[in-house]
């Protein structure tokens, strides 16, 4: 099974389905931290990132439709195995007791290497068509950056203190 | 034995939920672990997870597999019963490196050498985080902890020449810093016929040290695969694996190319072998009877 993405010989189909898992991906990761959050009693941090995982499910679902329409069922060619960390954030992004704003500017930094992602794929592609949905995708990155930050300075200035300075570590299991 | 459908990760994922800190290399090595078993693809009721206890030691709780929360360093022997008692489950055995290898150390030695057939993934942050941050076995010198607040005085263990230098058929490294190479590792431990040794540095968010998170093991990893490194060179693994501490090579560092008998495979054998020549059970008591 292969495990690296070969981005020259890439069809539209296989990047439609790139383009879904990776959105998978990150539903996935998001609703992993907001229950990381609920465990921890940090409920404001676990509302933004199930809106996350909504939001990602949602670009899932669209990228799917499409997908259906122009492909219907064919078996995919490319599997979960090519992709890590895409648009999910690090698993070293959750921290315990984390504020709104450190949940958003993790959610922002996922924003960024997503779009880093397809930027970097471009230059290998040689479908026009998979060059044109990639282009899409990394635009569509900047519009999710371009949200993310709007809901960033609704938030009000940080205090300056760390949480270190409220929170004791996290209770012993 | 095993049925025909094919099982996803979802399926050996269980509904209890992790309580690990976030941000905690574990539960990436979990989800590793689900992929690793829908490779496999044995339904979870054919499969027994057994571990010690420490923060890793929950992952049984969080797959759908059989699972047994043992007692402190006692993860093996019990897996190995298990094995032995029922040798068609696929068995695997997990736990943090305190328990693995200071009060549980006694234990790899005699499953490598008796070659059970079990995999053991050890999730190695270098301390003891359920106490609260002490020294364990693995532990840098010079660390400083609540237990050694001048700086520790002794040297770590090192996992992977301690395995090798018994003998392990299998022995691996992995980390949370790829997901996708820590799932393939893992079921490559498990298709390994005989004991599978996986060390996975995953760090502990709350007491490890900064260097040790995922960014900065990042910083030190490199594929064993990229080096060019043969598996079935044990010596050339022994070498690499005297980096463990400094740098972090990922992937497979051995794999024995011709994989002995297994314990349970040759106890089996002597099974039917004795079987044949055995009395029926009426006359069982005629041994103990002098002539």
């Amino acid at each position: 099974m292969a495990t690296r993405i070969d981005f020259a010989s890439l069809s539209l189909m296989d990047a439609l389905d790139l383009a879904i898992l990776i959105e998978d991906e990150a539903k996935e990761r998001y609703e992993e931290f907001a229950a990381q959050m609920e465990q921890h009693r940090t409920p404001a941090a676990a509302t933004f990132f199930r809106l996350m995982a909504h939001n990602e499910a949602k670009h899932g679902q669209e990228l799917a439709d499409r997908r259906g329409q122009l492909f219907g069922g064919l078996t995919p060619t490319v599997t979960r195995a090519m992709i890590f960390d895409v648009e999910a954030p690090d698993y070293d992004e959750a921290r315990a007791f984390m504020s709104p704003r450190q949940a958003m500017k993790a959610a922002l930094a996922s924003e960024i290497k997503a779009h880093a992602f397809f930027v970097a794929a471009l230059p290998a592609l040689k479908d026009a068509e998979v060059r044109a949905l990639f282009e899409e995708l990394r635009d569509e990155e900047v519009q999710h950056q371009t949200l993310v930050k709007a809901e960033l300075a609704k938030l009000p200035p940080d205090s300056g203190l760390s949480d270190e300075d409220f929170v004791d570590e996290p209770a012993a299991q | 034995m095993s049925a025909t459908c094919e099982f996803q990760a979802k399926d050996y994922k269980s509904d209890l939920k992790p309580i690990w800190c976030p941000g905690c290399g574990d539960y990436s090595v979990v989800q590793g672990i689900y992929r690793a078993m829908a490779a496999i693809g044995r339904p979870p009721h054919e499969i027994a997870f057994i571990s010690g206890i420490g923060c890793s030691s929950r992952i049984p709780g969080y797959t759908t597999a059989y699972g047994f929360n043992t007692v402190h360093g006692r993860a093996l022997p019990i897996a190995q019963g298990i094995k032995l008692a029922n040798p068609d489950l696929l068995v695997l055995a997990a736990g943090g490196d305190g328990d693995g290898f200071s009060i549980g150390g006694g234990h790899i030695a005699h499953l490598i050498r008796r070659n059970i057939d079990i995999t053991y993934i050890v999730m190695d942050n270098q301390i003891y985080g359920l106490t609260k941050g002490q020294l364990s076995p693995t532990s840098q010198k010079g660390r400083t902890t609540c237990t050694s607040p001048y700086g520790s005085l002794e040297n770590p263990v090192n996992p992977l020449l301690y395995t090798l230098a018994y003998g392990a058929g299998f022995v691996a490294q992995a980390s949370p810093t790829d997901l996708v190479g820590m799932a393939a590792i893992i079921e490559e431990a498990i298709r390994y016929p005989g004991f599978a040794f996986v060390n996975v540095q995953s760090p502990c968010v709350t007491y490890g040290e900064e260097a040790q998170q995922i960014k900065g093991l990042k910083a030190i990893s490199e594929s064993l695969k990229d080096l060019g490194h043969d598996p079935a060179d044990r010596l050339a693994a022994m070498d690499l694996a005297q980096h463990y501490g400094s740098k972090m090579h990922l992937g497979v560092f051995y794999k024995n190319p011709e994989p002995p008998a297994t314990y349970d495979a040759q106890i089996r054998e002597r099974q039917i072998q004795l079987s044949q020549g055995a009395l029926p059970k009426e006359r069982i008591l005629d041994l103990f009877i002098k002539k």
